[in-house]
């Protein structure tokens, strides 16, 4: 076992102070990279929780907690703050499923209803844009919400607003989370059997890391907007 | 209060004694360096104190406190190792935390003392790498860190810099020199360069073969060796150590080395010389005390002429080492590097005696102090 030694112990090149921080792709890929086996055991974690399947809400928000923490460089203690995280927002997560999901569903529903009426007429297709529009904003706000809901401790409804506010403000980098999102799970549809053991393994910590990354630039923005707010506001 | 004291502390290790019998007194707050070649019991001294290795015999007092059966993490100490010693598997900041963790300290204390010891060490834009994307430099500040955070009274260094390269070596020992300063604690450093050793310490502990050869002040040990083996130990190039003979002529003493006859200062003890007068002795000259033309600031009186030859010079940019050879004896001198020589080349010198030294050929020891 010797031989081992030297691949655990061998220097590396060293990391400059005061190299050029990456943005973008670039991070994204670099995180990804420094970071991968930390997300397969996050996503080991988050199948493990959400298997009584009413914790999966709270599991997907502790999963959300850690990748932000991954974005933002710092310390993660998996286990601990998982379930530090799961805890914590166990309440609001649950509530968020059954808002989120019951509007995803009620819109998804409107899509394919006005999708098969606008075939047989084309006045339709003014409704059927809406709700393709409104499904996606739902969506949007609620990977907002979930972002905004573990990265500060705020009230509901402000909450909402903010990650509202998020959603409409920049949706670009989330649109392009949520690609990345569906491309995994299409990639483990289409190369499937090869692709068997991918949502077991990545799909959910991936995602939402991806969301994460996408969402974590406009939520500290629309959190110091409200800060400035507040503060001006208090005296 | 973390002042250290071994008293006749010695290891063995079956029939072999590896430490023999050593007593050391290290003040609070003190910097002091282990210093003497490989095998000279200097680590396992300092792995007695942290409790890495069985204390053979003697007594090691921490504070006010026996520590010869006390665990090492009860010991308030950290150590850092030659090889970091870091935990691959871990971030930075686990690395540095978890002798806090295992303290069960709450969290917010250890992302504070963390926190701050990488401020401290630069290492802040580390804390989330694993230590095999880290440079040698930046793992020995990662292991420093992780001393630091759990705030010890006394800190136990074996040989932190051996692995780095010479540029490296030269920040982190200056680095190590304020972080003593700035943690106002006891410092326990253990290398075989004296370089390190002179640069660093309060006071130096020269050993060989596990015994205290000299316990004083860099400056000390460099001016007044107590013998030839600390003589020849302390400075680069070190010492040259000539045998001479020792004669009186109209009540001052001489040193005949070869066909030199080297004035010796007034101001050495003549009760001490006149025991060796006649006999043979070993004659100490530091490289830097020969000289291309007598200096202003030399005593003629203390210094003679000093023939010798060529064998290789070394040019050092600030100076040239030239090594030399006076009757079939090796020896160096530091000149100007304005000094213009050739291999072969029969040189004159200076020799100047003012801070020469006298060791017994047989005892080994100073006959000066």
């Amino acid at each position: 076992m010797q031989w081992l030694e030297a691949f655990w112990t061998k220097e590396g090149k060293g990391i400059p102070k005061d190299a050029p921080k990456r943005t973008g792709l670039p991070l994204f890929a670099e995180i990804i990279a420094r970071e991968w086996w930390e997300l397969v055991k996050l996503n080991l974690l988050f199948l493990l929780f959400s298997l009584p399947l009413v914790t999966a809400p709270a599991a997907t928000f502790a999963t959300a907690t850690i990748c932000r923490m991954m974005v933002e460089d710092r310390p993660v203690y998996l286990l601990r703050d998982f379930l530090e995280a799961l805890r914590a927002h166990a309440m609001r997560a649950t509530v968020w499923a059954l808002v989120a999901g019951t509007a995803v569903i009620i819109g998804v529903g409107a899509i394919s209803a006005y999708a098969a009426a606008a075939r047989t007429s084309l006045f339709y297709a003014a409704p059927l844009a809406l709700s393709l529009v409104v499904t996606l904003f739902v969506t949007l706000w609620a990977a907002c919400f979930v972002m905004v809901s573990v990265t500060e401790a705020r009230p509901f409804w402000e909450s909402l607003k903010l990650s509202a506010l998020a959603a409409l403000l920049r949706p670009l980098p989330l649109l392009a989370a949520l690609a990345f999102v569906a491309a995994l799970w299409i990639a483990h549809i289409l190369f499937y059997p090869v692709s068997v053991f991918m949502p077991a393994v990545m799909n959910f910590s991936l995602g939402m890391f991806a969301v994460a990354f996408g969402a974590q630039g406009v939520v500290a923005q629309v959190l110091a907007r409200s800060e400035e707010e507040n503060t001006i506001q208090e005296p | 209060m973390a002042s250290i004291s071994l008293k006749k502390l010695n290891k063995t290790y079956g029939a072999l004694k590896v430490v023999h019998d050593i007593d050391l007194e290290i003040a609070d707050k003190e910097f002091i360096v282990l210093v003497g070649p490989s095998g000279c019991g200097k680590s396992t001294t300092l792995r007695m104190i942290a409790g890495l290795e069985e204390i053979s015999g003697g007594e090691l007092i921490i504070g006010s406190d026996l520590m010869n059966d006390v665990p090492s993490k009860d010991r308030d100490i950290a150590m850092v190792f030659q090889n970091y010693a870091l935990y691959p598997h871990m971030t930075v900041y686990r690395n540095m935390a978890f002798g806090l963790e295992l303290r069960k300290a709450p969290r917010d204390v250890i992302e504070r003392q963390v926190e701050e010891a990488a401020k401290i060490l630069d290492i802040s834009h580390l804390l989330n790498r694993k230590p095999k994307a880290l440079s040698g430099g930046q793992r020995q500040r990662v292991a420093l860190g992780r001393a630091m955070v759990r705030n010890p009274a006394v800190f136990l260094l074996d040989e932190p810099l051996s692995n780095l390269d010479a540029k490296l070596r030269g920040t982190m020992r200056a680095e190590i020199t304020k972080l003593h300063k700035r943690l106002d604690a006891t410092f326990i450093y253990v290398t075989h360069d004296q370089v390190e050793a002179m640069t660093m310490a309060d006071r130096i502990v020269v050993m060989k073969d596990g015994h205290i050869q000299q316990v004083d002040t860099p400056q000390n040990l460099y001016d007044r060796p107590v013998n030839m083996f600390v003589a020849g130990f302390i400075g680069a190039p070190q010492m040259n150590l000539l045998p001479a003979k020792l004669t009186q002529e109209d009540g001052r003493f001489f040193a005949l080395v070869e066909e030199h006859k080297l004035p010796l200062p007034q101001s050495f003890d003549r009760s001490r010389l006149l025991a060796y007068e006649g006999k043979d002795v070993v004659l100490g000259i530091r490289p830097e005390n020969f000289h291309e033309l007598a200096p202003a600031d030399i005593d003629p009186a203390n210094s003679a002429p000093f023939h010798a030859v060529v064998e290789l010079a070394e040019p050092m940019g600030s100076e040239v080492h030239l090594n030399l050879i006076a009757g079939g004896r090796n020896m160096i001198a530091r000149v100007s590097p304005r000094f213009r020589s050739k291999i072969g080349d029969r040189v004159s010198l200076v020799a100047d005696l003012t801070n020469a030294q006298l060791f017994d050929p047989q005892t080994e020891r100073s006959i000066l102090y």
